[in-house]
């Protein structure tokens, strides 16, 4: 019974083994079809590109498409990866061999393994075995090739096309860059060297700017200093380059030709020239920013009661490419008249060494005492930082100054000298406006209260009053000087009577030193002194009597009194407003008398504002319609026309700008250019200006 | 309708901007005296950060103390000579080593452009009276006051061939700083000059 059943397991194992064969060749061929439909993608786009130029976008999902592809196929035949069955190989050979009438099927089939002894005996006669592997070898080895072939063959295909295409689109398919335009192939009978150009910008150092590159511009924008290199295919004439009229040669080299040059620090247009062609690049520099310095500290101007003590300064700084350096900067100015004499000198420098940084601050404190200031003496501190600029700077940037003036004793009387800020009303007093907001409300109440509580709520609002009241006469006679040896009782006893303003003010002006009494602005009879405080004295007086009125139960009679005292505190509050220095003597010529005629009608006239002339929008229109009627006839001519005209309005009319760039860059594709056209020159001519009237020149 | 023109002193919000308030009465009376413009018998000050400057096709500063715009001031300043007004400027220090000359030059090439030497043979020296040697000088210059040098030329800013911004060294504002009643008593008048300066700028 051992050699029947040896047999047929040889036949098992030779079936097995055909079932490993057929995995193999589907694996091998999903794995070949995959490499196929790369390889022939790849060959396609280059090909394609060889005849239309591909954009760089378009070559870089190339190879990537390919290969998603690629993984596509593997993935949906993902199933012949899974083994083959001895049942199913046995079909498959069965299929391909009718002569065997099923019997490797059932010889392979275990279930019937040793329970039919007649198979088995046809099984012992070898009759089986011997066909089983020649079917096999025949089978199979056609199998193999039948399977492989075609993905052999598309393969083989793709490599030819892609060894025969120009080495150029190959490679612009395999590596796509920006600026890889040149190594596309054209033919030598067009070759015009100004076609196609690659402009590669390369930022100063200090910047920190990565390189760009951009295929065909018709203008060039970079940072001042950056290194611009311009290339385009080697033609039969020489190209050169004329650059504000310096002529430079291009450099020859590997089909290509080249030429370098320095970012200008203005607008400009360099002309590319080989043989009869021409073709202009217009050049617009960046300029690298002024840092942004904004000083914190000190807030605003101030004056100092004495030059001692320190001064905190902070400032925050920001640049576009990174700072350098930052200062506090001082003058400190002495003197007066016609004799000034000054002092200057920074303090906390600070430097910022490393990695560029855009944004940093500063923090110093200036000592008033080491300035040896005196009184009426100034200083102005403002913050700078510089940039790291190496190409055209470093460029300063400086923040807003502040002034810090030492006070003078004669003007303590009328110039709040104190660094903290005014004295307030006591903050749990009803206001002047509330109070008569309440008086108003009781008023019109009177009918429907009883006469004790009406006259209770009258004396509660009397209290709030006269509470105020002794505020505001605190605030006045402080100012006066009057309040030093009045405390307490003494205050209120003082401030418990009416007081006259007027001989107050009287006393306080008297008090002051005699050149503080130069008139003010809009009180033209009035010294500082007066000016500040009356409105508060005469609000005083007025709440004095509100509050009597209220007293006596009388809200009625109090209101015109609080009105009073309230339009008096507006008054006070605009009096300290009142901008003490700068007041111009002011000597009226008497123009009639110097002209020996007539008399003058003394008034001071004004003149309208003119509005912005532009006396070029005239003529960069009708240049403009020039072009628009060369466009048709010349082309390239109106498109290097745009450019220039481009750049003359680039920096006033930045807009205009883009609107040429456009239609420059529409003559230049062809085409329909209408669109292109009505946009640059609506832009051009502006916006329509609508005015009120004709301007005058004096008051109207 | 009046169309008179009118002199336009600037404040400044750093230093002393009215250290010379005699001069536009002075320079009102010679324009009155010697020529048929119709003009304001009194001058006006105007912030320079402020709309109103562009009412005035002359602005006048001066000073003796630092020069530092704000931001307001600068764009103001830079509008107002893109408009064509003239920002006249004397150093009222009279003196090129002064820190009013340094900051204010400093806030102009920011605020307007560098300064370059303006050739006396400019139409400004012919603008009314002809000054064939440029600038007349003053008599602070001659005592050697301030920084004991006679300038030969004036500073100016030119947008293409106009004078946006003129810069004197000069101190005229202590040449001219007297009261217009005095002028009597003076052999030559010395603000004929400023007459050339009203001129140029209401006819340019």
């Amino acid at each position: 019974m051992s050699a029947p059943m040896t047999t047929r397991l040889d036949i098992q194992a030779r079936v097995q083994q055909a079932a490993e064969s057929l995995r193999v060749a589907r694996v091998s061929r999903l794995l070949l079809s995959a490499l196929a439909c790369f390889v022939s993608v790849w060959a396609a786009a280059t090909a394609i590109d060889t005849f239309v130029e591909l954009s760089a976008s378009v070559r870089q999902c190339v190879l990537p498409g390919a290969a998603v592809a690629a993984s596509l196929m593997l993935w949906v035949g993902r199933a012949q990866f899974h083994a083959v069955t001895v049942e199913r190989a046995a079909l498959w050979i069965e299929e391909r061999t009718p002569s065997l009438r099923y019997a490797l099927v059932t010889a392979v089939d275990p279930r019937y393994a040793g329970r039919v002894p007649e198979l088995d005996a046809h099984v012992n006669t070898h009759r089986y075995d011997d066909a089983v592997r020649s079917v096999l070898r025949g089978v199979l080895r056609g199998v193999l090739w039948g399977v492989v072939r075609q993905p052999v063959f598309v393969i083989c295909g793709a490599v030819v096309a892609l060894l025969l295409l120009p080495r150029g689109s190959v490679a612009r398919v395999a590596r796509p860059s920006p600026g890889d335009t040149l190594r596309r192939e054209v033919p030598a009978v067009s070759r015009d060297p100004l076609a196609t150009l690659v402009v590669v910008v390369e930022p100063p150092a200090y910047a920190g700017m990565p390189r760009t590159t951009s295929e065909d511009p018709s203008s060039v924008r970079a940072l001042v200093g950056s290194r611009v290199t311009i290339r385009g295919r080697r033609g039969s004439d020489a190209v050169y380059a004329i650059f504000d009229t310096t002529r430079v040669a291009a450099q020859d080299g590997d089909g290509r030709w080249q030429l370098t040059m320095t970012m200008p620090g203005a607008s400009s247009v360099l002309t590319l020239a080989a043989g009869a062609h021409r073709r202009l690049l217009s050049l617009e520099p960046v300029a690298d920013s002024a840092p942004v310095v904004v000083l914190i500290a000190p807030a605003r101007d101030s004056i100092l009661r004495r030059p001692n003590g320190s001064l905190m300064l902070n400032a925050e700084l920001s640049d576009d490419h990174g700072l350098a350096s930052g200062a506090f900067e001082y003058i400190v100015s002495s003197g007066s008249g016609e004799s000034f004499t000054f002092k200057s000198g920074t303090v906390g420098a600070t430097e910022f060494p490393g990695e560029p940084k855009g944004h940093g601050t500063l923090s110093a404190r200036l000592s008033i005492d080491a300035l040896e200031m005196r009184p009426g003496d100034l200083v102005h501190v403002r913050a700078v930082a510089r940039d790291r600029n190496s190409v055209s700077g470093p460029t300063l940037g400086v923040s807003e100054t502040r002034t810090i003036r030492i006070a003078r004793a004669d003007e303590y009387d009328s110039v709040a000298v104190d660094a903290a800020p005014p004295p307030e009303p006591e903050k749990n007093a009803l206001s002047q406006r509330m109070l008569l907001l309440m008086s108003q409300a009781l008023e019109k109440k009177r009918r429907a209260l009883a006469k004790g509580a009406f006259v209770a709520e009258s004396r509660a609002i009397a209290l709030d009053q006269t509470r105020l009241r002794k505020r505001v006469g605190e605030i006045v006679f402080q100012r006066l000087g009057e309040s030093g040896g009045e405390e307490g009782d003494a205050l209120d006893r003082r401030l418990d009577r009416p007081t006259n303003p007027d001989s107050v003010l009287a006393a306080a002006d008297r008090a002051t030193v005699a050149n503080s009494g130069t008139a003010l602005e809009g009180n033209a009879d009035e010294t500082p002194v007066v000016a500040v405080n009356r409105p508060l004295l005469e609000a005083y007086n007025f709440m004095w009597s509100a509050s009597t009125e209220l007293e006596l139960g009388e809200p009625g009679r109090a209101i015109p009194w609080m009105q009073k005292a309230l339009d008096r505190l507006q008054a006070a509050r605009s009096a300290e407003r009142i901008y003490l220095r700068g007041k111009v003597r002011a000597v009226v010529v008497d123009i009639a008398k110097v002209r020996l005629s007539g008399k003058d009608k003394g008034i001071a006239s004004v003149r309208a504002s003119r509005p912005a002339a532009d006396p070029g929008r005239a003529l960069r229109l009708t240049r403009f319609d020039a072009m628009v009627e060369l466009a048709a006839r010349l082309p390239s001519a109106a498109a290097d026309s745009l450019v220039l005209l481009r750049l003359e309005v680039l920096a006033p009319d930045r807009d205009a700008a883009q609107k040429l760039e456009a239609a420059a860059a529409a003559v230049r594709r062809g085409g329909d250019v209408t669109a292109a056209f009505v946009a640059a020159r609506r832009a051009l001519a502006g916006d329509v200006e609508r005015r009120a009237g004709i301007s005058l020149w004096g008051a109207p | 309708m009046s169309a008179d023109f009118t002199f336009c002193t600037v404040q400044y919000d750093s230093g002393d901007w009215d250290s010379a308030p005699l001069v536009p009465a002075n320079l009102i009376d010679s324009v009155a005296r010697y020529t048929s413009i119709r003009v304001a018998p009194t001058g006006v000050s105007v912030p320079l950060g402020s709309r109103d400057i562009f009412r005035y096709p002359l602005a006048y500063l001066t000073g003796h103390l630092p020069v530092r715009f704000t931001d307001l001031e600068r764009r103001t300043l830079r509008e107002y000579c893109d408009r064509g007004g003239l920002l006249f400027v004397d150093d009222h220090n009279h003196d090129v080593d002064g820190v009013f000359h340094k900051t204010c030059t400093d806030e102009i090439a920011r605020a307007v452009g560098p300064m370059k030497e303006l050739s006396n043979a400019h139409p400004l020296f012919n603008s009314f009276f002809t000054f064939e040697d440029g600038p007349p000088a003053t008599s602070h210059e001659l005592n050697g006051w301030g920084d004991n040098l006679i300038h030969k030329h004036l500073q100016a800013v030119l947008h293409g061939d106009r004078i946006a911004v003129l810069y004197s060294n000069k101190d005229y504002s202590s040449e001219w700083g007297y009261h217009p009643d005095n002028k009597r008593f003076m052999s030559v008048d010395n603000t004929k000059f400023g007459v050339n300066v009203v001129v140029y700028a209401l006819t340019r």
